[in-house]
């Protein structure tokens, strides 16, 4: 730990250039595994491509991608319009935006580094997909299957049989194995008889895939990552941080690593490094001796995939789409349903539940793996929908009788009205009020990967840039090989033996370093005997 | 274990109450919490390591109060605090070092980044740290005073900005305890009485509604909505 004499920003073991969710992870397991890391960023934020940012910060963000866009960068062709008088603290758009599924590694690490324990969960149960002008919502449970008014006998058959296959489908390699690199809407119509709207279902809304044409194993995986992660916390599969979730998780996890120890410094270039000396030079001028290894999110080369995205913040709430007590929704546009859109159109919806905008209003996240023209295209095709819809369904003098046969059971007696039937009614209705947009923003957004491959004696690593599915995929796996490299192992990944809490009697205390640093690098510290890397205090006290 | 007998056995209103700390680097931030959280426990076990915060209880006459308490963990040092950090903050403590006068100045630049980041109704202690060095009017001839910044000068401050006002010292304990008692009671009875103040135990405090407590995975009931 420090020292009287050395300041902490000298020297480091790892410099890790670049606050994004993957490099964030690292720095935390790293700091908490004893390693001496300083951890900066160019931006006055942290989160890099993964952040949520202020209108203030966004109109900044939009500028520099528009001067600095090259074939490496990121981010690109960013158009923003933003109405006035917004007050732009009350926003926080997510330039990267991600569901958390209950049931996956990235949420177990949440829970083993206590890092979740910063941040605020809210349920994602609504998942919707677009058919014949209305959205539908996606029967991801036996007992909506059983429920489902639409749904024929022989197909719920086929459904259910279908469900009971999947959970344990990595066993099952007999049932899938010759289809392994087959389109997953041939494994579903060959081997279960599925067809159209179930096939449609299955890939779109619960796999989040963007073609029908994924390879089947790779689409099991995805739809069973659904199915196993509903009623984990209740009838929802997924969730989001409020803030924005990618943002606020490398924020927690910096929070973390600063607690074990690591430096941060925003609003901080890396000039240059010296592979061969280890000395890394700052846009401030100070040198850093670098005794391990550079982490740097930048520097690195564009891979395969592409996404365009737009972001619109509308004047409705949208809770018409949202399940009970809930403020967000997934809606998926399947692929030609958009004047022959080629890749579906994922629509994440935030209420102001989310803490992204102020109640009245909604955002709407629209992405697409088709680029450029045809990118945006589809998206405006895809708002124009989702504005119609949300007019219809929004309008609150719309009256509609309710027929008997539109009402079917739940296996506890509770009536639910059949939303096709609602869907229907509302097709012939047209709105009489028009939808304000507070905000729109498009903008592509590349994954990026490392320019060589990097092994265990390179001094300088590259990171690579968020996935492309609209879930969080692959990020534990990818923090975790940064973290070999530099230590040649994952044994000790967060091996960290947190004590528990007990919750109520006994109080129990942090890693309180901060200022005890602070504290040895000024002669005239006031409180002695707090040397140790970590304090413990416990206790309960009466005043 | 030690006794804890002392604690009233008549259920009170409890309530979690998110507390950050702020202030220049070593004018005594972690000190004073260390102070005040350990102060009265002897017991001092094997390092804690990674709890995400500390926690305290405040026992008012009718009313406990449970701080979590987030230090900055060194973020503040050059200019990085996270959002993450001001959020759902309900109090905080803005520490100043009297005997260094651009300590005060810092403070200053804290009050406002929390009345611009931090919920409007948050309440805020300004403290001036480090009274023991602060040796009035001579009173020990052997040590001189090196206090910096008078009282009436944090006084005026802290008036001006409607903000509670102490002068301690970690190092003998002086008014520490005075400060987190006055926050305690400053505490709006409309949070104390909040539903999300029972759901504390794991040190959540803030918007609660609908939340998912990601540590019980009981299945069904979880989810928010269920007014039950």
């Amino acid at each position: 730990m420090a020292t009287m004499t050395t300041s902490a920003t000298e020297t480091c073991d790892v410099l890790i250039y670049g606050t994004g969710l993957i490099e964030s992870i690292v720095a935390a397991a790293l700091a908490w595994q004893g390693t001496n890391v300083l951890h900066i960023d160019s931006n006055p934020y942290y989160g890099g491509s993964w952040a949520a940012l202020n209108l203030d910060e966004l109109k900044a963000w939009t500028d520099r991608v528009n001067e600095t866009a090259t074939n490496n960068t990121p981010f690109s062709d960013a158009y923003l319009y933003i109405s006035r008088n917004l007050d732009p603290r009350k926003y926080a758009i997510d330039l990267s935006p991600h569901i958390l599924f209950t049931r996956s590694d990235l949420l177990n690490l949440l829970i083993k580094s206590r890092v979740s324990r910063y941040l605020e969960f809210k349920p994602l149960g609504s998942f919707h997909t677009f058919e014949q002008d209305s959205f539908e919502k996606v029967p991801g449970t036996k007992e909506d299957i059983f429920t489902s008014q639409t749904l024929t006998l022989l197909t719920k058959r086929s459904l259910m049989r279908f469900m009971k296959f999947v959970i344990d489908w990595e066993q099952n390699t007999a049932v899938w194995q010759e289809y392994k690199d087959e389109p997953i809407s041939k494994f579903l119509e060959e081997k279960f008889g599925l067809d159209g709207p179930q096939i449609v279902e299955l890939v779109h809304s619960i796999g989040l895939l963007p073609t029908p044409n994924a390879p089947t194993e790779l689409a099991l995986g995805r739809i069973t990552r659904y199915l196993t992660s509903m009623h984990v916390y209740g009838n929802f599969p997924a969730m989001y941080s409020m803030y924005g979730t990618g943002g606020e998780l490398a924020q927690g996890f910096c929070r973390s690593a600063a607690v074990a120890g690591a430096v941060y410094r925003l609003g901080t270039k890396l000039k240059s490094f010296d592979e061969t000396t280890g000395e890394a030079e700052l846009d401030s001028g100070e040198k850093i001796k670098v005794a391990e290894k550079v982490i740097s999110s930048e520097g690195t080369v564009p891979g395969d995939e592409e996404i365009t995205r737009m972001v619109a913040v509308v004047e409705k709430d949208c809770k018409e789409w949202f399940a009970e007590g809930e403020s967000a929704a997934v809606v998926v546009f399947p692929v030609d349903t958009l004047d022959g859109n080629r890749f579906a159109v994922q629509v994440l919806v935030m209420g102001s539940g989310s803490g992204q905008c102020p109640p009245g209003q909604a955002i709407w996240y629209l992405s697409t793996q088709d680029r450029g023209e045809q990118g945006r295209k589809d998206l405006y095709v895809a708002l124009e929908k989702l504005e119609e819809s949300i007019l219809r369904e929004s309008t609150e003098n719309f009256e509609f009788d309710v027929n008997e046969e539109d009402i079917s059971y739940l296996p506890n007696g509770l009536p639910v009205i059949s939303s096709v039937r609602l869907g229907e009614s509302l097709r012939n209705f047209t709105p009489k009020e028009s939808l304000k947009y507070l905000l729109k923003l498009t903008y592509s957004q590349r994954l990026t990967v490392s320019p060589i491959e990097p092994t265990a004696a390179s001094k300088l690593i590259h990171s690579v840039a968020p996935s492309i599915d609209l879930a969080f995929e692959d990020i534990v796996d990818q923090a975790k090989s940064l973290y070999e490299l530099v230590t040649g192992t994952t044994d000790d990944f967060f091996d960290v033996d947190f004590e528990d809490e007990d919750d109520d009697a006994t109080a129990t205390a942090a890693a309180a370093d901060s200022d005890i640093r602070d504290i040895a690098e000024d002669n005239d510290e006031d409180v002695a005997g707090h040397h140790s890397d970590f304090e413990e205090v416990a206790g309960e006290m009466t005043i | 274990m030690s006794s804890l007998d002392s604690a009233p056995s008549a259920p009170k209103p409890t309530a979690s109450v998110k507390l950050v700390l702020l202030g220049e680097a070593a004018v005594g931030k972690s000190s004073l919490v260390l102070r005040f959280v350990s102060n009265d426990f002897q017991e001092n076990k094997e390092p804690t390591i990674g709890a995400a915060f500390l926690t305290q209880k405040c026992t008012l006459p009718n009313r406990t109060i449970k701080f979590e308490i987030w230090d900055t963990a060194g973020q503040e040092r050059f200019a990085s605090l996270a959002p993450m950090y001001y959020r759902n903050a309900q109090t905080a403590l803005v520490v100043y070092d009297l005997t260094k006068p651009t300590s005060l100045i810092k403070a200053r630049h804290w009050v406002n980044e929390l009345h611009a980041q931090a919920s409007p109704k948050i309440v805020i202690a300004l403290v001036g740290n480090k009274l023991d060095l602060c040796n009035e009017g001579g009173e020990n001839d052997e040590e001189e005073d090196r206090r910096k910044i008078s009282t009436e000068e944090g006084r005026k401050f802290a008036e001006e900005e409607g903000l509670l006002f102490f002068e301690t010292s970690a190092k003998t304990g002086a008014n520490v305890r005075d400060v987190f008692l006055a926050i305690a009671s400053k505490i709006p009875e409309e949070i104390v009485n909040k539903r999300g103040g029972v759901a504390g135990a794991k040190g959540r405090t803030g918007a609660g509604e609908g939340r998912v407590d990601l540590e019980s995975r009981s299945g069904e009931n979880n989810a928010g909505g269920c007014a039950c």
